[in-house]
């Protein structure tokens, strides 16, 4: 992890120094325990200041959008991916990002943290030797780090970047996971069932969009729920509005969706809404074999055919 | 005398309505004659074409609606040519239009005569195989949609005349003659099918489950008898075992058809594959000489069928057929290669129809004083593929030699550029343009909608209660105005139609009948008459798709109808007038290649007025032809290239750029921009403007790497053959071995080079002529002479040039032997009736190599933004109705840039994409659709993600003040709606159908 | 009014192109072939003008099925609309069903204009499903 942090400190000096890029996005140390919070660097002596750790969840690519500048970012491999996606849909200038790839071995899920605090408040929290160590007034807990990390992560077969500029760190091993396990009870329920399920699920909903928001690939001008003329679907929290929301989402992402897992740690009301999205990715990959951001050439499935196509559900 | 600015084009098929339609749409006057009751031809009867599989009356049914529908042109149906004077520019011709005892100016098409009447007459459409009334029309999308009495089935009930509501049933009605005064004819005739009775040991007529592949094309159609279930004649079974004996009526000296008729593999093979679609159970094989797969992607298609359908291929004359008693099966006996006598049993057997000249070719010939060849059909030549043996007479598509759809609708083109080239002068004297008021402008204000509800006679009225639906019609928003009419098409209903839209200061129309698909042109026709935009117009389909299919449900028809109307009636509040914009055109063209489809594509516009710039990446014109001397007619093409090019560099309409390559191309139809550079010594850029590009780049011969070649000068390939035959005097040759296909069929180049069957015949009789002592050997795995290159082949056998199959697996080998201190070239063949190998020696060894793409072709197709198929050359709009044309509107191909050829298929390709370009340079003005996609710049975010959808390269990024968005280039679109559905941020809509509209009428629902 | 209160039927929206699938409409109508009253047709000009938005639509606002129909790969006027919209559709099928609604509400059919029958056959199928699924009620907004 610390030679990550170097390599990516001395990537981002390079850049700074040599005028390649005018400032670079990455992370630095938050002010609660577990937290890291995006910062921008663009003097070479501030490099100082980029962290590297489990913490480092947010999804960069979402600055980059409409940047005029040219701009160095960190990117674990989801947010290569997703910036990959920017790139070949034209919202991010190929020729003005230098992408600092760097290895990750997942993400720590402060949600799954403070269910096992109870409503603790944590002061302290260090990582050591896959040991995660929570303290806090008068407590001390100690856990495997691997029960808390995201569960994005847990399935994430990318952890290398697949695209990058400048590579930092080594290339970690490629976990050999079932990457739509965690869908797959789900799917095998009646439909009824699932009908149920979600309608529990995406009840709990109050549009507050924090998905919208935190996702890299959500950049529409106007959100096809804030659009008039017409107005296609109603912004209430009736559970059909609700639901088609959550539904066209998930359409819209399909074929370009990375799985970083940022909506499901934005949600304010813990919606795994990655149970919606991570079935378009399985779509994508079942029927056209493709894997979003893993390429800037490659046309994305919704956005060409072959004549041979599936078709089992077309009479 | 000036000549004439109008045309008779003899024959309604396809090759005739493409005609029609390329004159009709360059300023011409069209007579379109058939002497069937409507036109459609052959192909109308098809199912699928192959090699795309695509439903024959989907893509051929907006051609004969089109050509019903066109200004310029006149249906004459029914009628025949009686006599002809004059000569080309002037002809003056009587016709005779038969009695259809049916008036047509009153028939509906609505077909009510046809379901009351009581006689069962075979139906010919169907090829005898269910049955109609006396009353009828010849397929149900028929053009023009008349009805017509069959004189010698009719009782003379009076039952038609009673129930036409319309008034159309004339029993009394007589033939009457017509007087045409043209300035040229294009004779487009077709064929008809070889009788198969005539060939009696295959039993046709006497075994009730021997059936021809015509018959079988319509049993396996879904409109046919049976709906597409393939059933057998004898009892309804379904067939296991189906055999297809190929060449009856064709290759066949005794018939008089030693002619190849060049369409039956590849449509028994499609059949065959159909068949299995339809039903798996089937298993196809198909008895044939030699598979004559020599189009284009047509080997694939057959190896899929193969590979992918199990249909089996056998090589053998079928000796005869015999039905068992009992089941009424087929037992064929047959000699496979190997000559061991076998018999098969089968429970079907399909007879492959060859193609015979129109029967009326005769008497047309005779009545227009042009000459037949000796089997039948119009006589050409192979510089003049087009040109009758009478100037100002044209010939296209089968009427001159057997041929395929897309050589077909290629030739039908070609001849209206004849004719083009002929009356260029004449052009547009005798088109009429229609005048309209003014048109009103409704924008802004409120909608006023009239709703016009038709009874059809009884075939809506007779089920929906036609009044309650105008009553209901009243109380929907917006609409001032609804009543109903008797026959809302009739002429008097139009008047009405327009009336009320003055009375009532309507804005919107809706008229609620039949198919929008047949009769929205007329309704907006009329509102445009009444000065309204013609897309001020919406249709409500309560009898196709409501009283017709309901007939025995009254209420829930009525209910319906009225859903039908609301929703009619929200998106009619919603629709605006939509602009087709005017798009200047520069008249000049750009071909691109200098060879003979170029040279000849250059002239043709030329000939016609428009200036041409051409491009040539070689220092001289001529391309791959300079290396052709002759042709299997003897002909001398040095001279006729050297005269072609003469005439190019005399004519002061072209400008030749040689040594010279595109460099960049941009605008788009109407308005193209090209950089050339000039490689003369130092580089020249030139910026040249133009309105239609042709590409013409060419093919060029392989360089084999098989067979010792450029290794051993006794190995030669045809071309340099061809040239040591010209060159050299007296020359002895000894034994030549040609061995066909090297380069060609296999997994480098897939597809057939389709002209090296007729090379290798053409040389090695050539050689035979100039050395009779000479051996010649051709090795082949198909000789695919097709069409009447046959007779060569025919010729060549005799000559005593010998022919032997080899299979691909088992490819000739070469040697060489030593002997007495000299090298021999020795080829050894596997033959496979004799079952052993065969040792030449080969004095010279001649490859028949691929013909192959040039290699810039990908260049070009990415600078014009047009595909390439898998083997590098250009793929058209459409295998087959748009063989000349590209997706991509203004621009066209022609020659081997296409597929590889022989000159006279490069000459008609030239002559059709020269056609094609004249229906835009003819024009001041292209209108673009009024139907088209237009971007929201608010919402956009330039994804690009429409431009990957849209098959038309109509959209392009554009930097606007607000950054990057869509721009729809109106010239381009053709309204799919393929972005708008795409958009992720609706930031694109298609006009007519917006999302606005769309939701609108969703929400009809209550 | 509740759907039990009086005899229901249901009511189907089918999207038909206007080359194919709506001739194809046409021709069973000029065949006389009989079918359900429940569909009403909405004519586009290629299946692949048809938004999702259409089909979710339809469902939300209660229609209780949902056709569309297009050309046969290969025949769509618009060269490749439909095998755009084959796509789209599949995903979005794969997707609705997932969140639970009846895989019977959502048809998708290729029907040529030659295919009157099979046009006919189309719409009794999908009626006969949507029949046995009952009224619309997931994702309806009432
Ligand atoms: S209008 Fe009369 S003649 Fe014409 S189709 Fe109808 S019933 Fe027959
Ligand atoms: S119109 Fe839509 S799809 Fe096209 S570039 Fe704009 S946002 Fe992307
Ligand atoms: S409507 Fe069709 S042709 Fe027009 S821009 Fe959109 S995708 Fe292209
Ligand atoms: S036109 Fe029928 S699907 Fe495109």
């Amino acid at each position: 992890m610390h030679n990550v942090e170097n390599s990516i400190r001395e990537a981002a000096k390079k850049l700074l120094s040599e005028k390649k890029v005018d400032l670079i996005v990455g992370y630095e140390r938050g002010t609660l325990p577990l937290r890291t919070t995006p910062c921008f660097v663009d003097k070479a002596e501030d490099v100082r200041k980029l962290v590297w750790n489990e913490n480092c969840d947010a999804n960069l690519s979402k600055y980059l959008l409409s940047r005029k500048e040219n701009v160095g970012v960190v990117a674990k491999g989801c947010d290569a991916r997703s910036i990959a996606v920017c790139i070949f849909e034209k919202q991010i200038d190929k020729e003005k990002v230098v992408i600092i790839g760097a290895p990750c071995l997942g993400l720590i899920d402060k949600k799954k943290v403070k269910a096992k605090l109870d409503g603790r408040e944590l002061l302290e929290a260090t990582i050591e030797d896959e040991q995660i160590r929570l303290k806090g007034e008068g407590f001390e807990l100690v856990f495997p780090k691997k029960d808390f990390i995201c569960n994005s992560c847990l399935t994430c077969r990318h952890r290398n970047p697949p695209i990058y500029d400048v590579f930092t760190g080594e290339k970690v091993s490629e976990a050999e996971v079932d990457e739509f396990g965690e869908i797959a009870d789900l799917e095998a329920k009646p439909a009824k069932e699932r009908w149920e399920h979600f309608k529990e699920e995406l009840d709990k909903c109050i549009r507050c969009y924090a998905c919208r928001e935190v996702c890299p690939l959500c950049y529409c001008k106007t959100c096809f729920v804030d659009q008039t003329m017409p107005i296609w679907f109603g912004k209430t929290n009736d559970l059909s509005d609700t639901m088609i929301y959550h539904l066209v989402r998930a359409f819209h992402v399909a074929g370009r969706c990375v799985d970083c897992g940022a909506c499901s740690r934005a949600c304010p009301m813990n919606i795994n809404l990655r149970e919606v999205v991570k079935k378009t990715e399985k779509i994508m990959k079942e029927r056209y074999d493709y894997t979003a951001g893993l390429s800037l050439e490659k046309i994305p499935p919704l956005g060409e055919f072959k004549i041979d196509d599936s078709q089992e559900f077309i009479k | 005398m000036d000549k004439l600015g109008s045309v008779m084009v003899i024959g309604g098929g396809v090759a005739g309505v493409q005609a029609s339609l390329d004159l009709a749409d360059s300023n011409f006057k069209v007579y379109l004659v058939d002497s069937l009751p409507s036109i459609g031809g052959t192909m109308a009867q098809l199912d699928k074409t192959f090699p795309t599989n695509d439903c024959a009356m989907c893509i051929l049914a907006p051609k004969l609606v089109a050509a019903g529908r066109h200004q310029n042109i006149s249906l004459l149906t029914n009628a025949n040519l009686k006599h002809v004077e004059g000569k080309a520019g002037h002809f003056k011709a009587t016709l005779t239009r038969r009695s259809r005892r049916v008036d047509e100016d009153k028939c509906t098409g609505c077909g009510v005569c046809a379901q009351k009447c009581p006689v069962e007459a075979l139906d010919k459409f169907n090829e005898g195989l269910s049955k109609g009334g006396a009353v009828y029309v010849r397929y149900p999308q028929a053009v023009p949609l008349i009805y017509i009495i069959n004189k010698e089935k009719c009782l003379g009930c009076g039952i038609c005349e009673e129930v036409c509501k319309a008034g159309a049933i004339r029993y009394d009605q007589k033939d009457e003659e017509l007087q045409l005064d043209v300035g040229s004819i294009i004779l487009a005739t077709g064929f008809d099918e070889f009788d198969p009775s005539l060939k009696t040991e295959y039993g046709y007529g006497r075994h009730l489950n021997v059936v021809s592949s015509i018959e079988f094309e319509r049993l396996l159609s879904a409109s046919g008898p049976h709906a597409g279930l393939v059933l057998r004649p004898s009892d309804g079974d379904i067939p296991r075992k189906i055999a297809f004996i190929q060449c009856v009526g064709s290759r066949d000296a005794t018939c008089g058809t030693d002619y190849c008729s060049s369409v039956c593999c590849m449509y028994a093979t499609k059949e065959a594959v159909i068949a299995k679609e339809h039903m798996n159970q089937i298993e196809p094989t198909i008895f044939l000489m030699d598979v004559r797969a020599y189009g284009k992607d047509f080997d694939k298609y057959i190896e899929r069928a193969e590979n992918e359908y199990g249909v089996r291929f056998v090589r053998c004359r079928v000796s005869s057929i015999e039905e068992v008693p009992e089941t009424r099966n087929l037992k064929i006996k047959y000699e496979p290669e190997d000559g061991k006598l076998i018999q098969e049993e089968f429970n079907l057997v399909v007879l492959t129809v060859g193609i015979k000249p129109s029967e009326s070719n005769k008497e047309l010939a005779e009545k227009l004083g042009v000459e037949l060849d000796k089997f039948g059909f119009f006589k050409t030549q192979t510089f003049t593929p087009i040109s009758t043996s009478k100037p100002g007479i044209f010939v296209c598509g089968v009427a001159s030699s057997p041929k395929d759809i897309p050589e077909t609708v290629t030739q039908a083109s070609a001849a209206s550029t004849g004719v083009g080239e002929l009356l260029a002068s004449a052009r547009g004297t005798l088109v009429k343009k229609k005048e309209y008021p003014k048109e009103r402008d409704v924008r802004g204000q409120p909608p006023r909608i009239g709703v016009f509800i038709c009874h059809c006679g009884i075939n809506i009225g007779g089920v929906i209660d036609v009044p309650s639906v105008v009553e209901y019609a009243q109380t929907l928003p917006n609409v001032v105005h609804a009543c109903d009419n008797l026959y809302t098409c009739s002429s008097d209903t139009q008047e009405i139609v327009k009336n009320r839209i003055q009375e009532y200061g309507l804005n919107r129309v809706i008229v609620a009948s039949c198919s929008p698909r047949t009769h929205e042109p007329l309704f907006q026709e009329t509102i445009k008459e009444a000065g309204l935009n013609r897309y001020l117009f919406e249709m409500a389909n309560i009898r196709d798709q409501c009283s017709w299919v309901h007939m025995h449900d009254h209420k829930a028809a009525t209910e319906k109808a009225k859903d039908l109307m609301r929703m009619a009636v929200a998106k009619a509040r919603e629709i605006e007038p939509l602009e087709r914009v005017a798009l200047g055109v520069t008249r000049r063209g750009l071909v691109i290649g200098g060879g003979l489809a170029g040279i000849t594509a250059a002239l043709a516009l030329a000939k016609q007025g428009f200036e041409v710039d051409l491009i040539e990446k070689n220092k001289e014109l001529g391309g791959f032809l300079r290396k052709i001397h002759y042709t299997l007619e003897n002909d001398d093409t040095q001279e006729y290239l050297r005269a072609m090019i003469d005439n190019v560099y005399s004519n002061e309409l072209i400008k030749v750029f040689l040594n010279s390559k595109v460099e960049n191309v941009s605008g788009y139809v109407g308005n193209f921009k090209t950089t050339v550079t000039l490689d003369s010594g130092s580089e020249v850029k030139r910026e040249l403007e133009h309105g239609i590009i042709i590409v013409a780049t060419g093919g060029e011969e392989y360089h084999p790497n098989e067979y010792l070649y450029g290794k051993d000068h006794r190995v030669l390939t045809q071309l340099e053959l061809e040239n040591r035959i010209t060159v050299a005097a007296d020359e002895k040759f000894g034994n030549v071995v040609m061995i066909q296909c090297v380069g060609s069929r296999n997994d480098e180049h897939p597809y057939c080079s389709r002209m090296c069957c007729g090379e290798a015949v053409k040389n090695s009789l050539k050689v035979k002529e100039k050395d009779p002592e000479a051996n010649v050997y051709v090795l082949f795995r198909d000789i695919r002479t097709y069409g009447i290159m046959e007779e060569d082949y025919k010729r060549a056998r005799e000559a005593g040039v010998i022919f032997i199959r080899y299979e691909e697996e088992n490819k000739p080998k070469l040697a060489k032997i030593k002997s007495e201190g000299k090298e021999d070239l020795q080829v050894s063949v596997f033959e496979p009736i004799i079952q052993e190998d065969i040792i030449i020696d080969a004095d010279l060894l001649v490859l028949s190599a691929a013909v192959i793409p040039p290699q810039e072709n990908g260049t070009l197709a990415k600078m014009l933004k047009v595909p390439l198929n898998e083997d590098g050359f250009f793929l058209e709009a459409h295998a087959k109705l748009r063989p000349v044309d590209f997706a991509t509107e203004g621009i066209f191909v022609c020659g081997m840039a296409h597929s590889p050829k022989p000159i006279e298929e490069s000459i008609s390709q030239a002559k059709a994409a020269v056609s094609r370009a004249c229906t835009l340079l003819t024009k001041d003005t292209i209108e673009a659709e009024g139907i088209i996609a237009t971007v929201n710049p608010n919402r956009c975010t330039a994804c690009e993600l429409c431009m990957l959808v849209c098959a038309y390269n109509a959209i392009e990024i554009e930097e606007t003040k607000r950054g990057k968005v869509a721009k729809v280039n109106s010239a381009l679109c053709k309204g799919c709606g393929a972005c708008a559905a795409t958009c992720r941020c609706s930031a694109i809509d298609l006009k007519g159908f917006t999302d606005m509209q769309m939701n609108l009428i969703i929400n009809t629902l209550r | 009014m509740k759907p039990a209160e009086k005899e229901w039927t249901p009511k189907i929206l089918a999207f038909l192109c206007n080359w194919c699938s709506y001739a194809g409409a046409d021709l069973a109508g000029i065949s006389r072939m009989q079918y359900p009253p429940n569909i009403r047709v909405v004519r586009v000009p290629c299946s692949g003008r048809v938004n999702p938005y259409f089909i979710i639509k339809a469902l939300q606002r209660g229609w209780d099925g949902v056709l569309v129909s297009g050309c046969h790969p290969g025949d769509c006027h618009y060269i490749s609309g439909n095998l755009v919209a084959r796509r789209r559709f599949a995903v979005l099928k794969d997707l609705l069903e997932y969140l639970g609604i009846e895989s019977g509400r959502l048809n998708f059919s290729w029907v040529s204009a030659a295919e009157g029958e099979k046009f006919a056959t189309v719409v009794k199928e999908v009626v006969e499903k949507v029949k046995a699924l009952g009224p619309a009620e997931r994702l309806v907004k009432r």
